[in-house]
């Protein structure tokens, strides 16, 4: 799914107000808004900015933004106001329209260099060298960073709720206390990962009195007006569930509803991982089994056909080769460096030195195997993760 | 259900064919909130919290997700195909092998990008040569989005998404904490340099741990087969099998291939290579003019001075090459401008004894030097430029010409950047941008040759060439590439009566370098300089010559010898380059 510049747009203003952010301006294309502590907290990333505002009681100065949802609506509407200023005052010269913002605090520089300084800035995530008194101009469309970034802080500001339903006007005039049924309601993202992905929402609510489980929560929720506030005449019924159990209930009534669905992709990943790990194991297995590892093809064993070519010269490519202790290759290496260090006294010594070798070698081609085995199965190995996006609770008639 | 026993914890239901991990945080969180009654969150966040994860759901298993989130960015089909297949066949191991030009960033940024997504891959380490790596890192946060470091400190390691050199990569103290992470994804550009086992770059990679991996390069085989199967031992040991059984099924000898079907087929599961002129990719032209000027008398006086300077000091240096290098440069630089030629000559003199009789014969030519007042190349350059009005790249050897050429187009208006390879990456960035911007001529010495995309610029113009063809044709890379929309005019200038007009004519007519495919030309120098670089045997031709045509002679000879080479490889092609042509029947 996607969003909509007008989605965008209706999602960043209701994130806006509910952190009571100052509007001040607005339009379906873009919308200036001075943050509020909270939102400034939330989005601008300037901790130490702000621990230092708590330690020192400073006045808080927060940031202001102009975002963008539509660029080319916002572009075309700009050049249209400009068109109209410099018809109406032909004397003051019209601004370079690109980069300057509507309301812009910033000095008339150069518009060539300032094009630079704004794409190689561009790079570095906005760093809030402008200070309050400027309005930094962004692009929030479905993709950005900016819009993910309010994404998580509307889910991290929204994780836990507690709320109650507020009566209509009719019943708030009855003189008997309504009687209230607390609910757990939590919304589950299934992640259903191997080497490939994909996820589900599950928002389901427990009653926290009778234990009926409910799906699709959600929109049981939307007919009704929610506050953070009692109503009066509010008689909460006291829970007969814990919470842990209820948690533990809905746990298993969403197992249930995957034990429903197909896990022939899960069959297909572990058919993919058993076949890696076959012809992992295969060579690996082969590898270790000989006596001298396999690291170098050398004259000696009867298939090399292509050594015949690369090893009876001093092979070309030793040139480049730094010392490596580990994994040097045995055969022609050996023979090589044993005759370019120290001539050697006796033929006994580089037989100890090629079995020394050869034990290290296969040391690191055990690790090498057993590692390539873990990442392997790490990458393939089907599996379900089930996270809480958020949960509350929910007080209704 | 387990309505009735609400006390029952433990899950009573059958077990998932899958292991199932519920994540049990929220549970305290909440309770401690309903103990302490709060913080409460806004129930507007609330729903906003929910709609976002729905927008960002990913519903199904094998649907391209990213693009979405990519705005501004339209991969080309062949970029999707690759990603698709790399993604959903090849399970995100793969080597991407498309020929020079087709967008390999692209592709291993989708596919990067596809996989962050989906929260499958969140730590990454992107190996490049050291002069890409800015151009990664602008490509991958300008394009995807993704938000890319360039390696400096130590702790840049820690982000989450590193670009860095191989060269620092592999040196302690990074390399102890490299192996000891575990890294989600691993991309390496340029990944031919791996082809040998035995170097400290291979076995390094072989160390890495990493879910999924991509080799990225335009020659996964430059010479032999047992190259490919070092690269492809690299991200899946075992697929071809081990490296005897490997010779015994499919190689005849370095460079024969055999069982060719068979071996496509196990290719084309780790490998994806596309190439120019298939499909609807289609690259733009290539005008190459060849400029003759005819030097000026002052010019001419200090070539033959020059020429004899150096011809004499070989004859009493015996005839011994590796002496005379740089007196042999003199002769180049004379052909580029009188600059380089000074401060060659200045160098040289610095280290004379006092009392060398070389002394004077330096100031000799010093005072040819002083002779010349234009530079009859940068003359042509301004014509050109200005008769083309539109941006254009001057390539030299030489910095001191580099520096002339910077002054000479100031004086006459014309706005101009250098680049170089002694700038550090923020300046070389800062160069590009200007030459993006307002500015028309950008003048660059050879690390321009490497890596910098200038597809916004189809103008060229080599004020002298490198002896090297692949060199030149580096540099045509750089303007000459996907992307680029114009046809591309490439001026040559050359000095008739020198050592220039031959070089140009080797390569140009005997070797027909500006036409050829790319992969073709460095396969077949790599073949030519087994016994002595090319250069080399150039430097040696101008030495030992007795007069033009002497040299036009040895010319020749060298050019039949590359023409040759380039048979034998046409030859070879249906074999192991034909390997490499995996969409035709093979996969």
């Amino acid at each position: 799914m996607t969003m909509s510049p007008h989605e965008v747009q209706a999602y960043v203003l209701t994130y806006l107000e509910a952190l009571d952010c100052q509007i001040m301006e607005r339009s379906p294309a873009h919308v200036t808004v001075k943050l509020s502590p909270e939102a400034d907290k939330a989005l601008t990333n300037r901790p130490y900015y702000w621990g230092f505002v708590e330690r020192t009681g400073a006045p808080a100065e927060t940031m202001s933004f102009t975002f963008i949802f539509d660029p080319d609506s916002y572009q075309q509407a700009i050049e249209a106001a400009e068109a109209k200023a410099a018809q109406a005052l032909p004397s003051i010269v019209p601004d370079p329209a690109e980069k300057n913002g509507v309301t812009n605090g910033s000095p008339q520089g150069e518009p060539p260099k300032e094009t630079i300084l704004g794409r190689y800035f561009g790079i570095t995530p906005s760093m809030p060298l402008l200070g309050p008194g400027r309005i930094l101009r962004e692009e929030v469309v479905y993709g950005s960073r900016r819009l993910q970034q309010i994404f998580g802080a509307a889910r991290e500001g929204g994780a836990f709720v507690n709320l109650f339903e507020q009566a209509a006007k009719r019943q708030l005039r009855a003189t008997a206390p309504a009687v209230y049924e607390p609910w757990l309601g939590v919304c589950f993202k299934v992640e259903f990962a191997c080497d490939l992905k994909r996820e589900e929402l599950h928002f389901l609510g427990i009653s926290l009195r009778s234990g009926e489980i409910i799906e699709k929560f959600g929109t049981k929720l939307n007919r009704r007006d929610l506050s953070p506030r009692l109503a009066e005449n509010m008689h909460v019924q006291t829970a007969k569930v814990s919470l842990s159990d209820a948690g533990a209930a809905l746990e298993s009534h969403l197992t249930n509803r995957l034990l429903e669905l197909d896990y022939s992709w899960a069959e297909k990943a572990q058919e993919r991982l058993d076949l890696e790990l076959d012809v992992l194991d295969t060579y690996y297995e082969a590898v270790l089994r000989e006596d001298t590892p396999e690291v170098e093809l050398t004259g000696n064993t009867a298939s090399g056909m292509e050594s015949v070519h690369s090893n009876r010269t001093p092979p070309v490519p030793l040139k480049k080769v730094l010392d490596i202790p580990n994994a040097k290759p045995n055969g022609a290496d050996v023979e090589l460096a044993a005759e370019a260090v120290v001539p050697i006294d006796t033929e006994t010594d580089a037989e100890e030195e090629k079995a020394k070798q050869a034990v290290i070698d296969r040391e690191a081609m055990k690790l090498q195997y057993e590692t390539r085995r873990t990442e392997m199965i790490w990458q393939y190995e089907p599996k379900v993760k089930v996270t809480a996006i958020s949960s509350g609770m929910f007080h209704l008639r | 259900m387990n309505r009735k026993n609400p006390h029952h914890m433990n899950q009573t239901v059958a077990e998932l064919p899958v292991p199932l991990e519920f994540d049990r945080s929220w549970i305290n969180q909440l309770e401690s909130r309903l103990d302490k009654g709060g913080p409460w969150g806004d129930y507007r966040l609330f729903q906003l919290g929910i709609q976002a994860e729905e927008t960002n759901l990913i519903p199904n298993f094998d649907e391209i997700q990213c693009l979405k989130h990519l705005q501004g960015l339209t991969p080309l089909p062949h970029q999707m195909d690759t990603a698709r297949r790399v993604l959903f066949e090849m399970s995100g191991r793969a080597i991407l092998a498309d020929e020079v030009g087709l967008g390999k960033t692209i592709e291993a940024g989708l596919i990067l990008k596809e996989y962050m997504v989906r929260g499958l891959v969140s730590k990454v380490l992107i190996l490049v040569p050291a002069s890409l790596v800015l151009q990664w890192v602008r490509e991958l946060n300008s394009k995807f989005g993704i938000p890319a470091i360039a390696q400096k400190k130590a702790y840049s390691w820690q982000n989450e998404v590193v670009v860095a050199s191989m060269d620092t990569a592999k040196r302690d103290p990074h390399k102890d904490m490299l192996l000891n992470t575990d890294y989600d994804m691993i991309i390496i550009d340029e990944a031919h340099k791996l082809k040998n086992k035995k170097t400290t770059n291979y076995q390094f990679m072989l160390k890495l741990r990493k879910k999924y991996c991509l080799l990225l390069t335009a020659t996964p085989v430059q010479n032999d087969m047992s190259e490919l199967f070092n690269l492809i031992n690299l991200l899946k040991p075992g697929q071809l099998g081990r490296q005897g059984d490997f010779a015994a099924n499919f190689v005849v000898d370095k460079r024969v291939p055999k069982n060719q079907e068979q071996l496509k087929n196990e290719l084309s599961k780790v490998m994806i290579r596309n190439r120019r002129g298939e499909g609807p990719v289609q690259f733009t032209k290539r005008n190459v003019s060849n400029v003759n000027l005819q030097l000026s008398p002052e010019e001419q006086a200090l070539y033959d001075g020059v020429t004899s300077f150096v011809k004499d000091q070989y004859q009493e240096a015996g005839g011994n090459l590796s002496s005379m290098l740089s007196l042999v440069t003199l002769q180049r630089e004379v052909c580029s401008s009188r600059d380089a030629v000074f401060v060659t000559l200045v160098n040289l003199s610095k280290k004379l004894p006092l009392d060398s009789p070389l002394r004077d014969k330096i100031w000799e030519l010093v005072a040819h030097i002083k002779a010349i007042k234009e530079n009859t190349k940068a003359e042509k350059t301004m014509e050109l430029i200005r008769n083309m009005n539109e941006k254009v790249i001057i390539f030299t050897e030489y910095r001191a010409t580099q520096e002339y050429l910077l002054n000479y187009f100031r004086n006459n208006g014309l706005t101009a950047v250098p680049y170089r390879g002694g700038m550090n990456r923020g300046k070389k960035d800062w160069m590009m941008d200007l030459f993006r911007g307002r500015v028309q001529a950008m003048i660059a010495t050879e690390a321009g040759g490497e890596g910098i995309n200038l597809q916004f610029c189809h103008h060229m113009i080599n004020f002298d060439l490198p002896w090297n063809p692949m060199r030149v044709e580096q540099r045509i890379g750089r303007v000459h590439r996907l992307g680029q929309q114009n046809d591309v005019n490439i001026f040559n200038l050359s000095t008739t009566g020198t050592i220039e007009e031959h070089i140009l004519n080797l390569l140009h007519e005997k070797i027909n370098m500006f036409e050829m495919v790319i992969g073709g030309l460095d396969v077949i120098l790599e073949r030519l300089e087994k016994k002595e670089s090319i250069e080399k045997s150039l430097y040696k031709i101008m030495l030992e010559s007795q007069n033009d045509e002497d040299i036009r002679r040895k010319m020749d000879s060298l050019g039949q010898s590359l023409n040759s080479i380039q048979r034998e490889v046409a030859d070879e092609g249906p074999a192991v380059s034909g390997l490499l042509d995996l969409r035709k029947g093979g996969s």
